[in-house]
């Protein structure tokens, strides 16, 4: 009996935290609730991130999603809190036929991923020579344009491919300031249509 | 002890299993579109769906579940990033919306929103 | 005893429900008061025949023949022996001598692909018909373990059936006035009681099935086949007076004719090629082989039992040059010595022979299309559900356990003669049919539908069996099958007795008003989905059938990637039907009555009802396994009866990639097998109570309107009334009145000037072209845009979350089909 390899451990504990959650999400009537388990099964993956490696990208996940976008949701659900909204019946036929489908739909994502045989994981020993390295200096220098970790590429057609992502960037950030303005109008009170709605926030 | 659990615990895990869990979260996220009638409810959902394919860019990406040429390596990790942030842009807007048709309508019942139908 | 008793004995029991019906039919009247006596005889002679079957098995057959354990053909042995073990004793066959047909010599050592020879049978003629050239009819007998079986299993639930008739008809003893029928004047139809001859069609009935079992040639079982047809005609349309009965037998007579036009047609395909109607082997007193049987012509022994067509099966220029020789090969001394002489003088080696086998695959696919329609196989399945309409002692008889069962038996004993690709059909049909009618069973609420359809179900699955090579897992459902059908419809029966309606929407709660009829039932129930122990081997008889058949299924499927899905439907049948018979059990027995005056008024059934009930629920739990502390059970009697040339894999000539796997492969497959049988059995289950007994949140009516489309189309039966209808009888009509309008028009109007002729044409010109097809093509497309897009329009629902249901069916199918693609 080998001993216990703890990243394996560790990837077990928080995918099971993550999966029982979102199965939370998804069979919790309560929207409350709801928005609870999204918190800690959306935490949960921070976890899994910082598992394979992506120690800026679980950073950003419980800061951007769990801090930003989750408290955002939150919002909207005390803004539009009312009896008769917290707890919303779905009939027996939609159940059941969200249950097949969802039942097929996991059963071929699952087929395809064991397809691959180069996904099966490395062996123990290669696993462990890995050197752990942060990703935020290669990350921020990406994203300004140079790719830090692609220097010594020796193949010439991978080399193409080797441009950052600043222009991207860009775009996201553009886009970003594009939705806030775009939201903020969107969600601000209209005058004429208060007094239609059924007692409003 | 069952040998299959016995080696997930002794032996490193691989982008398969990633996938798997990916899988998952993006399963519930459908039938969470699918099943809610709370506007909310399938933000949550959208979320979920969005979280499954971040965690499947980042096991694609990462050195310690695939150490070969054709990883995705940083690619990855810089995807799920724009993922990340434009969920929040798509988050905010769609809240503007939900917030929106709750002043409208006075509900935030998505079956309620059929006017488009034929 | 001797065992030259057999055929006597049997014999006995075969003509004594024939001379119970000739009394009747003469004297019928006059027993008693409107022929009470009549069903006392009738009963009398069934058990008669009953306690000769019985004798014959224990007191002729077991004696003669002891049983050996074929241990590869029990679920509680979880190892695999090796084959030889089991080998040895099927091939005692060839020692014991007199009496018997020829039987093959055991050829050397039992390797493991050792082929097995004929089994051990008796047959002979009694009366010879009339001899015209070659062709000889007459009445004989063949007799193996499989005969006898049915035998008993026959007469057995006959006796049963008869005793429970004793009660459920005493209304037909004095002047029966038919709630059903109202005659032009508003009241009800009053009719004098038919009881006496009620029985005399059961006895006639019984005497034609017997007929069918004993037959040793394959005219003799046409003879009886058509026999029983026509009693089942009389039986359906019993309450003749009532427009659905007769409705309902006159389509159970025709849609047989359509299968049986098969038959002939395989009928005259097997006897034109191999010149004989007989099963077995003639011999003479020496014990020589006088005339030979179809399975051992080919089959023979020089070829290993491997089937192979013979000299007489070639293309008809190829058959010319070699004629003498050929006559002679099919006549009384063929031998494969002259097939491979012959195949030698055409320079071609025998196994290539594929005229021959497209022979074969004709003949075999035809005397399948007899068994289609009599054991209602999918696209004649139409007939039983209607065949409903007879009295429910019927049903339980010969519409459940014996008639519809024939056809199965007809493969069975056909076994020999059928081609792996005449299989591969069967095995379609079966699967076809085990689905569609276990899914029109979820919706049908009478309850005697439900059973019918769970009967053309289990047919299916039997069929399915045969087609896979699963001889001794067809047969072995054959049976269990019978007891436990049997007893749930005349537990339906004793329902309707009690409560008189057969709509299941009105009963509930009816346990505690009727508790034998209930849990006897509920035995039933648990035989018929199989309950069991997984992997312990203890269960109701139907874990037995059912698990040998999905095993069967396993090991089809493994060597047949191709055809996964005979592998895959009855392990979903399963799932469906133990879905549905619970359905019913619970809306029947458990809950709260839904209509509480029938309530109020429904009884227990009289004792002489409910006596055969507890005698079926003792077999149908126990008819599959071993008599404690011997190995005397059904599957070794089987095993004896297993048909020459069935104990090795064998392969396709036309379709090279089939393989029918050997039945002993199948018990590689016991654990997954045993699994799936059980796990999708017992969702069913918990399905059914979820939604049936438990209040869970879903709820039956809910369901319904959500799945209305769905709903609608089960419960019109896949539509195939309205398909036959639009098929064959609309353009049968149409057709019809073509001809009577040019008859008129020709005969009447045969003075007419030629003016008129040409007026008339014309007009049909006008009427056929003009407005028929060019404003008809025109119409009917505008009308089928306008249809597609208001259909359409309702996909357009405006729900979010539906559309987010299609995304995801889509991407499934996406993969699916992907999938597809990249196994091509």
């Amino acid at each position: 009996m080998d001993a216990i390899y703890w990243p394996s451990f560790f990837f077990l504990l928080f995918s099971f935290i993550a999966c029982a959650f979102a199965l939370g999400v998804l069979l919790a009537k309560n929207i409350v609730r709801m928005a609870f388990y999204l918190v800690l099964s959306l935490s949960s993956t921070a976890g899994l991130f910082f598992l394979a490696g992506a120690d800026f990208v679980g950073a950003m996940q419980l800061m951007i999603y769990v801090g930003g976008t989750l408290v955002l949701l939150i919002f909207g659900v005390m803004l539009t809190s009312q009896e008769r909204f917290i707890e919303m019946r779905t009939s027996s036929g939609e159940w059941v036929v969200a249950f097949f489908i969802g039942l097929m739909l996991f059963f071929t994502l699952g087929k395809a991923a064991f397809g691959v045989a180069a996904w099966s994981g490395l062996d123990r020993e290669t696993a462990e020579a890995v050197q752990v390295e942060q990703t935020v200096t290669p990350l921020a220098m990406g994203l300004l344009g140079a790719r830090v970790d692609k220097l010594d590429e020796p193949d010439a057609a991978k080399q193409e491919g080797m441009a950052g992502y600043l222009f991207q960037f860009e775009i996201v950030s553009v886009h970003l300031l594009v939705v806030l303005v775009g939201a903020a109008y969107l969600a601000r009170a209209k005058r004429k249509a208060s007094g239609a709605s059924a007692g409003g926030s | 002890m069952n040998p299959i659990i016995a080696n997930l615990l002794t032996e490193p895990v691989g982008v398969s299993h990633y996938v798997v869990v990916g899988a998952f979260m993006f399963t519930c996220g459908v039938l969470c579109m699918a099943t809610k009638r709370n506007a909310l409810g399938i933000l949550m959902g959208i979320e979920m769906v969005l979280n499954g394919a971040n965690l499947n860019f980042i096991a694609f990406g990462s050195r310690y579940l695939r150490n070969d040429a054709n990883s995705l390596g940083l690619d990855g990790q810089l995807i799920s990033l724009f993922v990340i942030v434009l969920a929040a842009a798509e988050a905010a807007v769609a809240l503007a919306i939900v917030l929106n048709f709750y002043n409208n309508t006075g509900s935030i019942d998505v079956d309620g929103a059929d006017q488009l139908r034929g | 005893m001797d065992p030259s008793w057999l055929p006597k004995l049997l014999a006995l029991a075969w003509l004594t429900p024939l001379a119970s019906f000739v009394l009747i039919l003469f004297f019928g009247k006059h027993m008693g008061s409107h022929g009470k006596g009549a069903g006392l005889l009738a009963t009398t002679a069934i058990v008669f025949s009953a306690v000769c079957s019985f004798t014959a098995l224990f007191g002729v057959w077991l004696p003669n023949h002891p049983l050996q354990d074929a241990s590869h053909h029990s679920a509680q042995h979880e190892e695999v022996d090796s084959h030889a073990g089991v080998s040895v004793p099927i091939r005692l066959v060839a020692a014991e001598a007199e009496g018997y047909g020829h039987a093959g010599h055991a050829t050397g050592e039992h390797g493991e692909h050792a082929n097995n020879a004929a089994p051990k049978y008796i047959t002979a003629d009694w009366y010879e018909l009339g001899v015209f050239g070659k062709l000889k009819l007459t009445i004989g007998y063949y007799i193996d373990a499989l005969t006898v079986a049915m035998f008993c299993m026959v007469s057995l639930i006959a006796s049963c059936v008869h005793i429970y008739a004793l009660g459920y008809m005493h209304d037909e003893l004095h002047d029966f006035t038919d709630p059903e029928v109202t005659l032009t004047s508003g009241e009800n139809l009053k009719r004098p009681g038919r009881y006496y001859r009620f029985f005399q069609y059961l006895s006639l009935f019984c005497f034609s099935m017997f007929g069918i079992v004993i037959a040793g040639n394959i005219a003799m079982v046409f003879v009886f086949w058509e026999l029983v047809g026509i009693c089942s005609y009389f039986l359906i349309g019993f309450y003749i007076e009532r427009k659905s009965a007769s409705t309902a037998a006159n389509k159970a007579f025709i849609v047989n004719r359509v299968g049986d036009f098969g038959m002939l047609i395989g009928l005259m395909a097997l006897w034109s090629s191999l010149g004989t109607f007989s099963f077995g082997d003639m011999t003479n007193e020496q014990g020589e082989v006088t005339e030979q049987g179809m399975f051992s012509l080919l089959r023979t022994e020089e070829n290993d039992y491997h089937l192979q067509p013979t000299a007489g099966m070639v293309f008809e220029g190829d058959r010319f040059p070699e004629c003498n020789c050929a006559t002679g090969g099919s006549g009384d001394t063929a031998s494969a010595g002259e097939a491979s002489g012959s195949g030698e003088l055409h320079a071609k080696p025998p196994t290539k022979n594929h005229a021959g086998q497209w022979l074969l695959l004709v003949a075999g696919v035809g005397i399948f299309c007899g068994c289609v329609g009599k054991s209602a196989q999918f696209p004649l399945l139409t007939w039983l559900p209607d065949a409903m309409e007879g009295p429910t002692p019927v049903s339980a008889l010969v519409h459940s356990a014996t008639m519809v069962a024939a056809g199965v038996y007809l493969v069975g004993r056909f076994f020999p003669v059928l081609s792996p690709e005449a299989l591969l059909v069967i095995a379609y049909t079966g699967c076809i049919t085990l689905f569609v009618a276990a899914t029109i069973a979820i919706t049908a609420t009478d309850i005697k539908r439900v059973l019918a359809y769970s009967t053309i179900s289990q047919l299916g699955y039997m069929m399915l069996a045969l087609g896979l090579g699963g001889w001794i897992a067809g047969m072995f459902h054959l049976i269990t099958h019978a007891f436990f059908k049997s007893l749930l419809f005349m537990c339906s029966g004793s329902v309707i007795h009690g409560v008189h309606t057969n709509d299941m929407t009105e009963m509930g709660g009816l346990r505690k008003k009727m508790p034998i009829t209930a849990y006897t039932m509920l035995v039933g129930c648990l035989a018929i989905i199989g309950a069991g122990v997984p992997l312990m081997g203890i269960g109701f008889s139907g874990y037995y059938s059912k698990d040998a058949i999905i095993e069967q299924a396993f090991s089809f499927g493994v060597s047949n990637p191709r055809h996964w899905i005979l592998q895959w439907a009855p392990v979903a049948g399963a799932f469906i039907t133990a879905f549905y018979m619970f359905r019913l059990w619970y809306m029947t027995f458990a809950g709260k009555p839904r209509n509480q005056e029938r309530y109020d008024h429904a009884h227990e059934s009289p004792r002489v009802m409910t006596a055969p009930l507890v005698l079926l629920a003792v077999f149908a739990l126990g008819v599959g396994w071993a008599f404690p502390g011997t190995n005397l059970k059904v599957t070794n009697l089987l095993e004896q009866a297993r048909p020459v040339g069935t104990l090795v894999t064998s392969h396709g000539e036309l379709l090279p990639a089939l393989v029918i796997p050997n039945e002993h492969d199948a018990h590689n497959f016991l654990v997954p097998a045993g699994l799936w049988a059980f796990g999708t059995a017992a969702s069913g289950l918990l399905l059914a109570t979820m939604i049936y007994l438990w209040d869970f949140g879903l709820r039956p009516e809910e369901l319904k309107r959500t799945f209305k489309p769905l709903h609608s189309w089960l419960w019109n039966k896949w539509y195939f009334d309205e398909i036959y209808e639009w098929i064959f009888i609309k353009p049968t009509k149409m057709f019809s009145g073509w001809i009577s309008w040019i008859d008129r028009n020709i005969f009447d109007s045969i003075i007419h000037s030629s003016a008129a002729i040409c007026k008339g044409g014309s007009k049909v010109v006008d009427a056929i072209v003009d407005r028929t097809l060019v404003d008809g093509t025109v119409n009917t497309l505008a009308r089928g845009t306008w249809d597609t897009g208001l259909w359409l329009r309702k996909i357009q629902t405006g729900s979010l979350r539906q559309y987010v249901m299609f995304i995801a069916a889509g991407t499934i199918l996406l993969f699916v089909a992907i999938s597809f693609v990249q196994n091509i």
